[in-house]
């Protein structure tokens, strides 16, 4: 068990280092920021000043030794358009981004679990068909069309909730179900299959041989059993929940991180992308690695196989 | 007419305890009262009403703490949003004036040249309370460090301070630009606390900026908003607005949205069908500026003889086959002048050039003497993707006259990079809002060296090189209309429009601010920003 977790660490460890890499690579494959912080007729001068500022007359290797080794100390970087520590920009944008995850996954269960049920429950039948809908509706519709249209509706027609920012409750609520409508699609897939599954499993049929009552039979021994993976996916997701709200925070200026991503990737901040990369990825590397060594102490034979 | 509104606006007990407090004033209190008016009226607003209310704007770029510094001023348009409002310059361009003197009283430039010499203006104060002095101008001169520092530092030999009010920029050369670098084009000219800077440093500056402008700071939360309150100490005028916030929306349709719903009063850049969709909603009003932007089309191969942009019949060709006028109606809604040059019309030596002609006809004629009778492989068309739109619609043009060309759009910080690195070819799709005059805006484009200059004419490099020598500002003039008189005859470029930038206002606002000060994108002055009565 020991050798498997440490086995188990060296990977995330080896999957962290990479993803440092390729996200540090693929910001400075993309260009100068200098191009964008300065107006066309800049001069010369003025361009490499700001190169000097930011460290990006250093060789990369240079640049990337740098990255590690502040990073390693906690040290995110300077934002180059904001002049901040990056440190201080994420730490001020996470509570909004666990505020939006978490109402959004609350939504997402609400509404996904209990459809998803009645979807497996009358299989075939209006409900499993409205559900098939749902879910592909959830699936396929953009989040930003999706939001636009609530905007449209419950702030221009009806004039319910504020358009975008945050601060009151009802600033959460559009955000949140745009952001919680793919998820609660995707829980409701998961649900629905889940629960298929267990329903046709031979304790299920043993328990209604034995003639216990229809609502006994779903609600206690086929729902907890489907529940498992619905609530390790529901887990997962809200740590990408919290990372990759971009679309959803920008359209209603939701000041999240998926907010900070979207500004960094704007003015072609470095610090800011690689932080808040690294960071929602070693969010998810840590949970995998979680999950797994979860699942090897339950079950023995997933170590072996490993 | 501000006293009326304050008691207008006051109510219930407010009012009353006002009327108790009218009845006691005395006949002679009123007479004081009176002269003391006058005396008011006399000083500007010392008996002004107090600021009230609040105005938000939806501002559509994410505010940065480098603005709140002077120091670090990039050369683009966006950060004087907030130095107008949280510090002051010099000089600076204000409404009907491009270089009206706002912290020195005046200036008088030496006879040869070689020196320029500013007042301080008396009773000019900082947000901390403290006076503006020639040290601080000094100081906030040397610790520059923005956009063309190297550069104007580079020609100025010293800076002196004789007496407390009194600064002399001493030049190594005459400089017949100095003023416009240092009053619009770089923020050398805006002044800082000498003493503040000091005692807190440049990082805290950014967090807690003292200024001497009309608002001061109050709150900023990055990519959120910031908040700024009247200074009462303002020497031009008392804001007449308590609070302003701006609020960062990026998203165009939810900016018009939080308009729509009064969630904000201001609402900055929304354009095409959305434009057009605030225009037709009743109690907003869409406010276009005309910035100092103009957009162009730019051959990059005229200069390479087997390039068929090589030759002046096809390069006009390309001018005459574009509708410019409908491409400004179409995405604009015809607020975008043609303006048909690379220099914007509210620039310091800006020549007027013919009006552009649409003559589809004679663009094909003008092909057909070219040897491009059935057209001709045009190469590509970059640009910036942000202004695809445009691209989309010019090519159409290009096309109909047989010029067939690609659209290669680049993401903007790529485009930009690239087209100063001379890296692109055939057509480009360029633009620029930096401050400056003609002269400034030539440097970079079209003079042999200029940052995105492909290629050069000796004849303008040579006006060129003269005209930043004279100081004979008639002369000067001569020079400078000259070389855009040839980048026009040469069809070295073919301008495309001045950008409009269009804006929502609520109902809410009286004085909105947008295009006072002409050529400038947001609201200002500050002090002029007003609310409904």
């Amino acid at each position: 068990m020991k050798q498997y977790i440490i086995r188990r660490t060296g990977y995330s460890l080896l999957s962290l280092f990479l993803l440092s890499l390729t996200i540090f690579l693929f910001v400075r494959v993309t260009g100068d920021p200098t191009a964008l912080l300065l107006e066309p007729g800049a001069s010369a001068d003025d361009m490499a000043n700001l190169r000097r500022q930011f460290g990006l007359d250093q060789p990369i290797w240079l640049q990337y030794w740098l990255f590690v080794k502040s990073f390693l100390t906690g040290d995110l970087g300077l934002s180059f358009y904001y002049r901040t520590p990056v440190f201080d920009l994420y730490l001020e944008r996470l509570p909004n981004s666990l505020l939006l995850a978490a109402v959004a996954m609350i939504l997402s269960l609400v509404i996904g679990i209990p459809s998803g049920v009645l979807a497996a429950v009358r299989v075939g039948g209006f409900w499993d068909s409205a559900g098939k809908l749902f879910t592909l509706l959830g699936l396929s519709l953009p989040s930003f069309f999706v939001g636009l249209v609530l905007i449209l509706v419950f702030t221009v027609y009806l004039g319910w909730l504020p358009s975008s920012g945050a601060g009151t409750p009802w600033h959460v609520v559009m955000p949140a179900f745009t952001l919680g409508w793919y998820f609660a699609a995707a829980h409701m897939r998961l649900t629905r299959s889940s629960m298929l599954e267990v329903l046709g499993s031979e304790y299920v049929k043993l328990a209604r041989l034995k003639g216990l009552p229809e609502a006994m039979v779903i609600g206690k021994h086929a729902f907890k059993n489907a529940l498992i993976p619905v609530i390790t996916l529901a887990g997962i997701n809200l740590v990408v929940m919290i990372n990759v709200a971009v679309v959803v925070e920008t359209v209603f200026a939701w000041p999240g991180i998926g907010r900070l991503l979207y500004e960094g990737i704007t003015f072609r901040d470095f610090p800011i992308v690689q932080a808040v990369v690294v960071l929602g990825g070693s969010m998810i590397i840590v949970v995998n690695l979680l999950v797994d060594i979860l699942y090897a102490v339950i079950d023995p034979r997933i170590r072996l196989e490993s | 007419m501000r006293t009326k509104t304050a008691i207008r606006r006051d109510s219930g007990d407010n009012a009353r305890t006002d009327d108790r407090k009218t009845a006691t004033i005395t006949r002679r209190a009123a007479m004081a009262m009176s002269a003391l008016g006058i005396v008011a009226l006399g000083r500007g607003t010392a008996l002004a009403a107090s600021p009230d209310g609040q105005l938000t704007w939806a501002v559509h770029v994410s505010l940065a703490p480098t603005w709140f510094d002077p120091a670090e001023t990039p050369g683009i348009i966006t950060p004087f949003m907030i130095m107008y409002a949280m510090h002051d310059a010099m000089v600076k361009p204000m409404p009907g004036n491009a270089a009206e003197p706002c912290l020195a009283e005046g200036w008088k430039a030496a006879p040869d040249g070689l020196s320029y010499e500013f007042k301080v203006r008396a009773g000019a104060k900082f947000h901390n309370g403290d006076p503006v002095t020639a040290e601080d101008v000094k100081f906030s001169f040397e610790r520059y460090r923005g956009t063309s520092s190297t550069m104007i530092k580079g020609r100025v030999k010293a800076v002196e301070t004789p007496d407390a009010k009194t600064v002399r920029f001493v030049l190594k050369e005459p400089w017949p630009d100095f003023l416009t670098f240092y009053s619009s084009a770089t923020g050398a000219g805006w002044i800082v606390p000498k003493k503040y800077v000091e005692k807190v440093g440049d990082e805290e500056f950014k967090k807690a900026p003292v200024g001497a402008g009309p608002y001061r700071f109050v709150s900023f939360t990055p990519g959120v908003e910031l908040v700024m309150e009247a200074f009462d100490g303002y020497w031009r005028k008392k804001p007449t607005v308590k609070r302003l916030v701006f609020r960062v929306v990026p998203e165009e349709g939810t900016r018009l949205a939080a308009l729509k719903r009064d969630e904000v009063d201001i609402a900055y850049s929304i354009r095409g069908e959305l434009a057009e969709e605030l225009r037709k909603t009743p109690g907003l009003t869409l406010k276009s500026v005309v910035i100092q932007a103009p957009f162009w089309l730019y051959f990059a191969d005229q200069w390479d003889p087997k390039s068929p942009w090589h030759d002046q019949r096809v390069r006009e060709a390309a001018r005459m086959a574009i509708d410019y006028k409908a491409v400004s109606e179409a995405l604009t809604l015809g607020y975008s002048p043609v303006t048909n040059s690379i220099i914007p019309d509210n620039f310091e030596f800006y020549w007027q050039p013919p009006a552009a002609v649409y003559n589809p006809a004679k663009a094909k004629e003008l092909l057909a003497a070219a040897g491009h009778g059935r057209g001709f492989d045009a190469g590509d068309y970059y640009c910036d993707t942000s202004y695809a739109n445009i691209a989309e619609a010019v090519i159409n043009y290009l096309q109909e006259a047989g010029i067939r060309i690609r659209m290669r759009p680049l993401e903007r910080a790529a485009f930009f990079s690239s087209y100063s690195q001379k890296k692109l070819k055939n057509v480009i799709q360029g633009a620029s809002g930096a401050f400056g005059n003609a002269a400034t805006r030539l440097e970079a484009f079209a003079v042999k060296g200029g940052a995105y200059a492909y290629g050069n004419y000796p004849d303008i490099d040579e006006l060129f090189a003269k005209q930043g020598t004279e100081l004979d500002v008639k002369k000067r003039t001569e020079l400078l209309y000259r070389i855009q008189q040839i980048i026009h005859e040469r069809s070295v470029y073919a301008p495309i429009w001045q950008l409009a930038f269009l804006n929502g206002v609520g109902k809410r606002v009286g004085e909105s601010g947008l295009g006072l000060i002409k050529g400038h994108a947001y609201s200002a002055p500050y002090e002029d920003v007003t609310l409904k009565k």
